[in-house]
């Protein structure tokens, strides 16, 4: 089973560089919320039919 | 004999919903808070122990979340179906605040969540650091929106009555900051923490009982112990100060709560009896004459009142109201108890030693969501007969919708509960009860994340893979 909940780098590893550390957590960041408004906005567009 | 009209129905169904919600955040906004702190401790101090206790908490977070959010959906949707007229009248107040809890509190969750989860590796221990503060914080806001519309319910401020029966607010700083909000947010967020640091204290002696060198499970306990043990005594000092705006604004609450049958001066305190709602006294009781009004802060000379101020028909089940009060209170104490010994045996030998603590912390690790279901029970049944005190009566804010079908879907709310949440909670146990493995704990040497909370839960560390680091630790 592949695993879900993702650790700590090891020491062995390399951190990407930074500006493509932030990129990741603004595109995370944003990709939750969008994932949020499009299931909140879903479910109030079943919810008028 | 209870009469189970639509309107009881209702309310049994949402007593039960809410009884089964309210353990997950509960536990999850003490456990997102635990978790900031260990993540910061980890960055500050570099020892594996908070890493380690991180990567075994966030799992259960992680499942508390999902069953919180799963099982809080079903609390508005019966607001829509059962409490329609409730919803309609109160929708220009309740409305909005239950809106600003979505958007600045579950969204902020939700955002930051999947960083937490999923994106350390991608965005680096700093970054990911300030998503895990972010998630603590969202769960602490959320608190704070759904504490001010309840505690409007308890005691209504800055609104008008429209001439169509609905409400509208007139001052939002005054809906807001109702008030009873500041003492019942504080009293519901120091319980969240107290009930997080009693079930994380109990997991990690169970695990002692077992192997008492685990040291991921003595730092929790340590950290549990320290929590409890400041937190349960302040806990006594703000729910006093949360009990005295009941006896401002919700009189009949507190008549209920403390038995009070007459209007006098100089009552007594009530410990313990069986009060009996139709013959209007406590048989059995046992209570300390003259201390009544000392307790509730005021003089002894100052009148109180009683039940026989207000019609029988509108008195809340006094049995009900007395009595969770005094499961609430008495755990309140017992957890106190816990910590004095609790820091006792960390200044005499660590708490590890004694078997007999480690029993007790298993015994009370569940006794923090008890103290939070029974302290609902005072808020709400004891609220009665309002559904908003003073604006709206409960038979008055009840869909008009028949006893049968209400029947039919608490029926199956309680079949999919039992099966869905109690399946959850009954896993989270599990992983509790295993405790944080050492091989689970960090990466693999193929860059692999650690396990999964199924793989955890399993008991398969061949599928979690060990670092060189918790190797040499083994």
């Amino acid at each position: 089973m592949p695993d879900i909940i993702e650790g700590p780098p090891g020491r062995e590893d390399r951190l990407p560089p930074w500006p493509r550390r932030l990129m990741w957590f603004v595109a995370l960041a944003l990709g939750g919320s969008a994932a949020t408004a499009a299931v909140a906005y879903g479910l109030r567009a079943l919810l008028k039919l | 004999m209870i009469d189970l009209d639509a309107m009881v129905l209702a309310r049994l169904q949402f007593a039960f919903t809410i009884a089964f919600h309210i353990i997950f955040p509960s536990f999850s906004i003490g456990l997102a808070s635990l978790l900031a702190v260990l993540e910061g401790l980890w960055l500050t101090t570099r020892r594996e122990v908070f890493r380690n206790l991180y990567l075994f908490w966030v799992k259960i977070f992680a499942l508390s979340f999902g069953m919180g959010v799963v099982s809080g959906v079903v609390m508005s949707y019966q607001l829509g179906t059962n409490w329609s007229i409730f919803a309609s009248a109160s929708a220009p107040v309740i409305g909005p605040l239950l809106a600003f809890e979505v958007l600045t509190a579950f969204f902020l969750e939700a955002s930051f969540l999947g960083i937490m989860l999923f994106g350390w590796k991608k965005v680096g221990p700093g970054l990911h650091f300030t998503a895990t503060v972010l998630v603590a914080l969202g769960t602490l806001i959320s608190a704070f929106w759904i504490i001010s519309a309840n505690s409007w319910m308890q005691a209504p401020a800055g609104f008008a009555i429209q001439p169509d029966g609905s409400l509208l607010a007139t001052d939002w700083w005054a809906v807001v900051f109702n008030p009873t909000f500041p003492t019942r947010l504080a009293h519901m967020a120091l319980a969240a923490f107290l009930t997080t640091a009693l079930a994380v204290g109990g997991a990690s002696a169970f695990v002692l009982l077992r192997d008492p060198h685990q040291p991921e499970s003595r730092m929790a306990l340590r950290m549990a112990i320290g929590m409890f043990a400041i937190v349960a005594p302040l806990q006594l000092v703000i729910g006093h100060a949360s009990g005295e705006m009941v006896r401002v604004h919700q009189p009949l609450k507190l008549a209920a709560i403390e038995a009070y049958w007459k209007t006098r001066s100089d009552q007594a305190q009530s410990l313990v009896g069986l009060p009996d709602r139709e013959a209007a006294k406590t048989h059995a009781e046992i209570a300390i004459p003259g201390v009544g009004n000392l307790i509730q802060g005021v003089p002894k000379t100052t009148v109180i009142q009683g039940l026989e101020d207000w019609p029988r028909e509108d008195w809340p089940v006094v049995g009900l109201v007395y009595w969770s009060f005094r499961i609430m209170v008495g755990l309140g104490l017992a957890m106190i108890g816990l910590g004095v010994w609790g820091v006792i045996r960390c200044l005499r030998g660590g708490p590890e030693a004694s078997r007999w603590f480690l029993r007790a912390s298993v015994l009370m690790a569940p006794m923090g969501f008890v103290a939070v279901i029974a302290g609902w029970i005072v808020a709400e049944a004891g609220r009665q007969p309002w559904v908003i005190t003073g604006v709206l009566r409960t038979r008055d804010a009840v869909s008009p919708v028949g006893a049968g079908q209400i029947s039919a879907s608490l029926l199956g709310f309680m079949i999919v509960y039992a099966i869905v949440f109690s399946g959850g909670a009954l896993y989270i146990l599990r992983l509790m009860a295993r405790g944080p493995a050492t091989e689970e704990t960090a990466p693999t040497p193929e860059d692999r994340a650690p396990g999964t909370p199924m793989a955890a839960a399993s008991g398969e560390p061949g599928d979690d893979g060990a670092t060189p680091d918790a190797e040499a630790r083994s």
